[in-house]
């Protein structure tokens, strides 16, 4: 088809397999995402915490450093606390970015009812939630645990030899801890975003989605005295699973503490009902009605 | 095989059957699908995409089983729905190229082919405009143009028209009639307006109440030549109607005097004069014109039985 001569003819070259299209969907996600001034800002101010953290890394790996800035003793120790505390400033940084960017993915197909038209191309419901489930997860990754395990390098790198050997089920932990965070994270911004027409209205219904169970789980726990109330609070058990991981000291004294298996049920429950939520809005809404 | 064909499709949402048993086979180069609102034009085509899941029955659509390859369906077919439906924050060119990758095209292909679509529907000057700035009549090129982008063997218009003003209507059927002529790419245009079926489409398949009340092949009809008389007469038209029937024409009589008879060959006009002159009957006014996609239609929604039929006239 030439533009000069107007004309219309059929494409004729190869095309490309199916398994990719989930990741053009994420590509134009990425893209409509970044878009965003405000999510740059965001992300900006998301990776100021790491620099500090490195900061700190460096001090206590360099005795120069440290008598450079007056303090010879061992202030500040890298250890599992040291990135238990990283690892929660980053991921409720992704909170925020996420309550941010999650519904530009979504809403703007569903303002429009880009959906019959998307979903008329060879993608299945599954490949185009996948497709936007990957766009978010991979924004949050650029907070979370990227520069989590960049930093846990720098300290493998810097710091004497059996210190690596010591921690090295350290960065492992930190990257499933962060992982298993913004996929959460990433359903529920999805499952909320498809169910809120406005995106400032869907930011906020994110929070509420974290926050309101966890006072309401706080309740629970003062009027019935039970510690199970802390199963509706997403703050708490997730701090419970990153201390779990990382092998840092616990947070919570023991009779509060809850069972691991009770937080995976939870949890699994949770992304259950957000991966529903999810699909039901994008089915109601494939087809053209009436 | 067919471009469509049905085998006694049954399709029923929310507990309620939309499509009742549709059965048969279309070939034609440019189907038009009609029916009254609810006859089940865009559940037919829904299916077609595999959005619905048949109760029973199967569809197949260029062969393929709209059941078991939904996703080689909609490689092959390209869609442009009814409503607005585009992601109003892209520009033309980025939506066009956007919805070609997902049609399997590679980005610089893509890229390639979102221009040229643009300029093949005549966006080609506001390709860089953001779409919600677009009026009614660009957005629904727009919608064609990502229908085409990746080269569609079948081409799903649904209600192309809908809300243009009478200049972009005729370029939308222009461009259809341009997209026909290249013969490439089958065509299925929903729509209500006979007058844009029969415009550009040769063969029809008409719904009613979620069951074939025909399919008619349109160019088999225009070539049979038969000719339709429309007459206004003065005085009792039963004896002249009786007459006509006699002779072996086809006869309706409407309140007013109208008549409308469809002579066979050998029937000529003079005859008709006559018999009326032999009636009694005074000719005010004849018209004599073709069968239109409007008579094949009104029958065929008045059509109350199950069969399907193949509308046609007697020779």
């Amino acid at each position: 088809m030439s533009v000069f001569h107007h004309d219309y003819q059929a494409f004729t070259g190869r095309v490309t397999p199916l398994w990719t299209r989930p990741l053009v969907l994420a590509r134009y996600g990425l893209k409509e995402v970044w878009a965003s001034k405000i999510a740059v800002g965001l992300l900006v101010l998301s990776l100021l915490p790491p620099i500090v953290f490195l900061v700190m890394i460096y001090l206590a790996d360099n005795p120069v450093a440290r008598a450079l800035v007056g303090r010879e003793s061992d202030l500040i120790t890298i250890n599992e606390r040291f990135f238990l505390r990283l690892l929660a400033t980053q991921c409720w940084l992704a909170l925020v970015l996420a309550a941010w960017i999650a519904p530009r993915l979504i809403a703007s197909d569903l303002a429009d009812n880009a959906l019959p038209i998307l979903l008329s191309h060879p993608i299945s419901r599954f490949s185009y939630i996948f497709g936007k489930f990957l766009a978010l997860i991979t924004s949050l990754s650029y907070v979370t645990w990227i520069p989590c395990i960049v930093l846990f390098l720098y300290q493998c790198y810097s710091s004497p030899q059996p210190w690596t050997l010591a921690h090295l089920p350290l960065g492992m932990g930190m990257m499933a801890g962060a992982l298993l965070w913004i996929a959460l994270l990433s359903l529920l911004g999805l499952a909320v975003s498809s169910w809120v027409k406005w995106r400032v209205v869907a930011t906020g219904a994110i929070f509420a989605v974290v926050f309101v169970p966890a006072g309401v789980g706080g309740i629970a726990n003062a009027i019935l005295r039970t510690r199970w109330g802390f199963l509706l609070n997403i703050p708490v058990m997730m701090s419970e699973v990153w201390q779990r991981l990382l092998g840092a000291p616990a947070i919570l004294n023991s009779l509060m503490s809850m069972p691991t298996p009770a937080i995976a049920a939870v949890l699994i429950l949770a992304s259950l009902v957000f991966a529903a939520m999810l699909n039901a809005r994008i089915r109601a809404r494939e087809v053209v009605r009436g | 095989m067919g471009v469509i064909d049905l085998d006694r499709l049954v399709v029923q949402l929310g507990g309620r059957t939309v499509l009742d048993g549709l059965a048969g086979e279309l070939r034609g180069h440019a189907i038009g699908l009609l029916g009254p609102n609810g006859a089940g034009k865009s559940t037919l085509i829904n299916t077609l995409l595999g959005f619905h899941t048949p109760a029973s029955g199967n569809a197949r659509v260029l062969g393929l089983d709209a059941r078991s390859d939904r996703m080689r369906i909609r490689q092959s077919v390209g869609y442009m729905p009814e409503n607005d439906s585009f992601i109003g924050n892209l520009n033309g060119v980025h939506f066009v190229r956007y919805m070609a990758e997902l049609a399997g095209l590679p980005p610089g292909e893509a890229l390639e082919r979102a221009h040229e679509a643009l300029f093949f529907v005549g966006l080609g000057e506001v390709r860089y405009r953001k779409i919600s700035t677009y009026s009614l009549g660009m957005k629904q090129l727009i919608k064609l143009a990502q229908a085409l982008a990746h080269g569609p063997r079948l081409l799903i218009l649904d209600e192309p028209t809908n809300g243009l003003d009478p200049s972009a209507r005729q370029r939308m059927i222009q461009l259809i009639k341009d997209i026909r002529r290249q013969g490439s790419t089958r065509l299925l245009i929903s729509s209500h307006l006979l007058r844009d079926i029969d415009d550009t489409c040769d063969e029809v398949l008409i719904l009613n109440k979620g069951r074939v009340a025909a399919i008619s092949n349109i160019e088999e009809e225009r070539r049979s030549h038969r000719n339709f008389i429309e007459l206004e007469t003065e005085g009792s038209a039963e004896a002249f109607v009786h007459k006509m029937r006699g002779a072996g024409c086809e006869c309706a009589s409407f309140p007013g005097g109208r008549v409308k008879l469809v002579m066979p060959d050998a029937i000529t006009l003079r005859d008709v004069y006559v018999a009326a002159a032999d009636s009694g009957v005074q000719i005010r006014r004849i018209q004599q014109r073709r069968d239109s996609l409007e008579d094949i239609f009104m029958r065929a929604v008045d059509y109350e039985g199950g069969r399907v039929e193949h509308v046609s006239l007697p020779s």
